[in-house]
């Protein structure tokens, strides 16, 4: 029905082209994307992952199965380019220099992404976005990835049309206020206005909370950060409550110094900060979730981009597996291939281009004065775990 | 008979035939272009999980509107529908400071006094060469936030205005609700009443009718009747640490989009009220003049009542604008219906209901503003005869 419309559309309405050049892609994918999805992988990606230890093509195989059905994945791969949606000045995370370069940590996780899918840290495009405007930007395929620091809830995952997939940072929600305010506890917060950003999980964090502790806030939402700590500095809000991370990076670029400015130390909300790919596409979001492991299992390893070279010559089969170089195993040497779509040395690719988990945090994240905590690896305490690459 | 002539102009060069099949084509087209474009819509956001009914309607907002005491458990349909009425609410009080602003500044600039008609000049070429979204910025960041004090240094204005970059409190209605409206439209009913009758008794006696007088005076007594008869009462605002308590506060963001609308929406008011009046034939304020009227009854009786005629649909299209403009509030946090649908998407409700939604609220605002002024303004033309 649709197919024959289209076919009696095109020809006859000028006026159409406009809506038919937004929309016919989508088309043309939706009516040749079911037989492929639902053949190829099953066809031929199986046997590919049961023979791959003893075929090192492999690999090439599988890319050039892929290219038939039009995914993201492959997509990206035709492009050389990975268009990531970020923003552009949250000290720590992302900021745009006036070099135009995208630097902070979350941009870093855009490079691990590119390393990983292109072979090329540099290969991406950084596309700045309001936060009200973010998940609309992922389902309209403007973006293929969202890594903005965006906290993971159970109705962005259900009703944004996004898949969230492994957490980069574990924050937690808090409240800043000025240093000679007298404000020491979140309870001596009462009848004041309390400052957040537009379209936030800290929006109605924010608001609960209070009517949690019997506090009379008033919570007033801004469109931008600059907004928020231009009525800040006004005197227009009393509290300025955000993700922790997001405080302490605001803080240290606060006009006034840092230490004119105090965090309370009450922390009243889990905020997993997760990069968003659109839903309905698995094999885009296990290449991307496997991209970002692959920093936290090389943090394990002990593996960082001054060292990686070193391990050339390991006889760890675990670390051998995971930058892509052979295994011995018994029918001879072999490379792993996972199945996931990515290159097989994708894993080095990111570590020696970017860097391991711990380097991403200590070049952006401490100099701000934030500690690992939460965001340590799980043998340290912290809640940073990868699954086994093999 | 008649089936000879049938068989003589075949049904493909009928132009009666033809025109109908052209017709009917077009509107077939642009069915089928709208029920495929539909068909994609539903067809790619189904890819996504993405819903596209109207349940996400009773989900819980998950925010505050500010200067609203609705809660953030309250459902999606009640947030859009404190926005629709912040969006009324900006554009009544709008449309009715920008008429006014803009009806004088017209008449400015026709005054035979030099500074008087220049300083007006100035003001319309400078404000309607401006984008809006810059005065409305300007507003925020330079009236409220550069210009207002902080709460702990608020101007208290003889204890009745409060100002403070948090907001400007004024007196207001102590249990205010319904009931006053009601006596206001019952005042404003009998005004206009009061008006017919003093017109009437111009037009048989020949006194002067001094209709808008007789009217305010008419309001103000059944507003006092009222006031009286149910006891109601006003409080003052009055500081209480870093609030303000009693009165009404005004939000900053509904100060600075009031003050940004209505200064930029006078500037086009005002233009068209100048065409307006010199398009009144010069003959007519001589008339006026021959017959010994003063200045003020020249301008009141017969030029303007004729100006208004000419400018009634222009300005009907201003309105339009202010309405719409109203929208750019969201900018600076004032919680609009552009806003709330904004905010609500970004929280989770899906992004093409809620703001087709929103279009056909915006439409429905504009359709009944163009029947008023149309009503209006074949009233007016009625008058002329």
């Amino acid at each position: 029905m649709r197919i024959t419309t289209r076919k009696a559309l095109v020809p006859l309405v000028a006026l159409a082209l406009f809506g038919a050049a937004c929309t016919s892609d989508d088309g043309d994918d939706a009516t040749t994307d079911a037989p492929a999805d639902t053949e190829a992988p099953a066809d031929t990606e199986a046997p590919a992952d049961t023979e791959a230890p003893a075929d090192t093509e492999a690999p090439d195989d599988t890319v050039e199965v892929v290219q038939g059905d039009g995914s993201t994945l492959q997509a990206v791969q035709d492009a050389g380019v990975l268009r990531c949606g970020t923003r552009d000045a949250l000290p720590g995370f992302a900021v745009l220099t006036e070099d135009g370069d995208h630097v902070g940590f979350d941009s870093d996780f855009c490079r691990v992404i590119a390393a990983a899918v292109l072979g090329d840290a540099e290969a991406v495009e950084h596309v700045d976005l309001e936060t009200a405007d973010r998940f609309t930007a992922l389902q309209s395929g403007e973006i293929d990835v969202l890594v903005r620091n965006t906290t993971w809830t159970a109705s962005r995952d259900g009703t944004e049309g996004a898949t969230f997939l492994t957490t980069t940072f574990y924050d937690g929600q808090g409240i800043m206020v000025g240093a000679d305010s007298g404000f020491e506890t979140i309870t001596d917060l009462d009848g004041v206005i309390v400052c957040v950003a537009q379209g936030t999980t800290t929006e109605g964090n924010a608001a609960n909370e209070a009517a949690r502790l019997g506090l009379d806030w008033e919570v007033r939402a801004f469109e931008s950060t600059d907004l928020i700590q231009e009525a800040f500095i006004a005197g227009q809000c009393d509290a300025w409550s955000s993700d922790r991370s997001q405080l302490v990076a605001l803080r240290s670029e606060f006009p006034d110094g840092p230490e004119a400015l105090a965090i309370l130390p009450e922390t009243f909300s889990k905020e997993p900060l997760a990069p968003a790919v659109a839903d309905g596409d698995t094999e885009w979001a296990q290449a991307v979730n496997w991209a970002i492991l692959s920093t936290i299992q090389a943090e394990e390893f002990g593996i960082d981009s001054t060292n990686v070279d070193t391990f050339s010559d390991t006889t760890d089969p675990s670390i051998q597996r995971f930058l892509g170089l052979e295994v011995e195993g018994d029918d001879g040497a072999a490379v792993l291939d996972p199945g996931l779509g990515l290159p097989t040395d994708f894993a080095a690719q990111v570590v020696s281009q970017v860097g391991n988990y711990g380097e991403i945090f200590e070049a952006h994240l401490a100099p701000l004065g934030l500690e690992r905590g939460l965001n340590s690896l799980w043998n340290e305490g912290g809640l940073l775990y990868s699954p086994p690459y093999r | 008979m008649t089936g000879v002539v049938s068989a003589r102009v075949p049904l493909w060069r009928d132009v009666r035939v033809l025109k109908w099949a052209l017709q009917l084509a077009v509107v077939g087209l642009v069915a089928a272009l709208l029920v495929w474009l539909y068909g994609n819509y539903v067809e790619n956001t189904a890819e996504q999980n993405i819903p596209t009914d109207l349940g996400f309607l009773d989900n819980p907002a998950n925010f505050q509107i500010t200067g609203n005491p609705l809660s953030q458990n309250a459902p999606v349909r009640d947030a859009l529908y404190e926005g629709l009425l912040n969006t009324l609410r900006i554009s009544v009080v709008g449309v009715v400071a920008a008429t006014l602003l803009g009806t004088i500044i017209g008449i400015a600039r026709l005054s035979k006094n030099w500074l008087v008609s220049k300083l007006a000049a100035v003001y319309v070429e400078a404000v309607r060469n401006v984008p809006l979204a810059l005065f409305l910025v300007a507003g925020l960041l330079v009236v409220v936030l550069g210009v207002f004090p902080t709460i702990q240094e608020a101007w208290d204005l003889g204890g009745l205005v409060i100002v403070s970059n948090r907001g400007v409190a004024v007196p207001w209605f102590d249990g205010a609700g319904y009931g006053l409206l009601m006596f206001a439209l019952v005042g404003v009913v009998t005004g206009l009443a009061v008006a017919r009758w003093r017109r009437s008794v111009s037009d048989r006696t020949g006194a002067l009718a001094r209709s808008g007088l007789w009217a305010g005076g008419a309001l103000l007594l059944v507003m006092t009747i009222g006031w009286f008869a149910f006891g109601y009462s006003w409080t003052l605002p009055e500081l209480d640490g870093r609030r303000t308590v009693g009165g009404m506060r005004v939000d900053p963001s509904f100060f600075a989009l009031f003050f940004a609308l209505v200064i930029y929406t006078a500037s086009h008011i005002a233009e068209i009220v100048r065409g307006s009046i010199q398009a009144v034939p010069r003959g007519q304020g001589e008339a006026a003049d021959a017959v010994a009227l003063s200045g003020f009854q020249r301008m009141w009786y017969v030029v303007l009542p004729q100006a208004f005629r000419i400018a009634i649909p222009p300005i009907g299209n201003q309105y339009l604008n202010l309405i719409k403009n109203s929208s750019l509030g969201a900018a600076i946090g004032y919680y609009d219906i552009t806003l709330v649908a904004q905010t609500t998407v970004g929280n989770g409700s899906p992004a093409v209901p809620v703001f087709t939604l929103t279009m056909l609220l915006y439409i429905s605002i504009s359709l009944v503003t163009s029947v008023i002024v149309n009503y209006a303004n074949r009233r007016m033309a009625l008058v002329e005869r």
